[in-house]
């Protein structure tokens, strides 16, 4: 069957050199480019298996509006002690809109409530979209709690000028 | 109708979201004003806007949603889901819904 062909891994390398000889062929204009850019950055990058890591907390921001990774997106991460939340660190959404680092990781992945404040104004800002002054959304809080530190959390969140979603991923 | 309104759907059951308890706060103030306390009725809304039209303004505000107490899941995502917007036409109405479970929060400008 071509399927288990395909899994043969001399086959497989194969069936992608023919393929990649065909998209050559398609595109003579490309044809000299050792790798094309692609077409949309925010599609540049596979996807990322986090299944089996250690247990840590981290965050994925898409921008629904363009349809992208939220690059650049500031993200101040925030834990509560004592009634209020204490800055731990602010980081920057990457090409692929996460953090470059787990935002919590090994000994400082501890049970608690924490708060991502996202800066959806200055990053709407940032790409020019025509929005009201102020805006609907400004400084996003979202605000979760970590119970069990056996297991880790990935943070998917999906925004755009007038809604977000977050959600426990995988 | 102008003010803000809301509506709390439980995704978990495709029912609304009964008897939760929701605030609005104008945020503009340090610390925040606490504006309204109540809590959703069968259909999952408030029984009257939680800011009624008469009280309309441009401003920051926030709605707070108790869904901890809500669902009552121990390993629930989020305890308080605070949804933070500003008025910037007080002419228009503000909906602002919230679609939940113990693990999904979403929200949106609605209608």
């Amino acid at each position: 069957m071509a399927n288990d062909d395909l899994l043969q891994p001399a086959r497989r390398q194969f069936a992608l050199s023919a393929l990649a000889l065909s998209a050559a062929a398609l595109l003579p204009a490309a044809a000299g480019a050792q790798t094309p850019a692609p077409a949309n950055p925010a599609q540049g990058s596979g996807p990322i298996v986090l299944h089996g890591v250690s247990p840590r907390l981290t965050v994925h921001a898409l921008d629904t509006y363009h349809g992208a990774a939220a690059t650049g997106l500031r993200i101040d991460f925030s834990k509560l002690e004592g009634g209020s939340y204490k800055l731990v660190r602010t980081v920057t959404a990457n090409a692929n809109g996460r953090s470059d680092e787990p935002l919590l990781i090994d000994e400082s992945y501890q049970a608690g409530d924490y708060e991502l404040l996202l800066h959806v104004d200055d990053y709407f800002a940032s790409k020019g979209a025509k929005l009201p002054t102020p805006p609907f959304l400004s400084k996003v809080p979202v605000r979760i709690r970590v119970v069990n530190v056996a297991e880790r959390i990935h943070l998917p969140i999906q925004f755009g000028p007038w809604s977000y979603t977050y959600s426990r991923g995988s | 109708m102008t003010g803000i309104t809301t509506h709390v759907l439980d995704i978990t059951t495709g029912q609304p979201a009964r008897g939760l308890q929701v605030e609005l706060y104008d945020v503009a103030t340090d610390p925040p004003t606490l504006l309204n306390k109540t809590r959703t009725n069968p259909d999952g809304r408030t029984d009257s806007p939680i800011l009624p039209s008469a009280s309309a303004r441009t401003g920051q505000f926030e709605l707070r949603f108790y869904v901890g107490d809500h669902f009552k899941a121990p390993d629930g995502l989020s305890d308080v889901v605070p949804v933070r917007f500003a008025i910037f036409d007080a002419a228009q109405h503000y909906h602002v819904p919230l679609l939940c479970a113990p693990w999904f929060f979403s929200t949106y400008r609605g209608s």
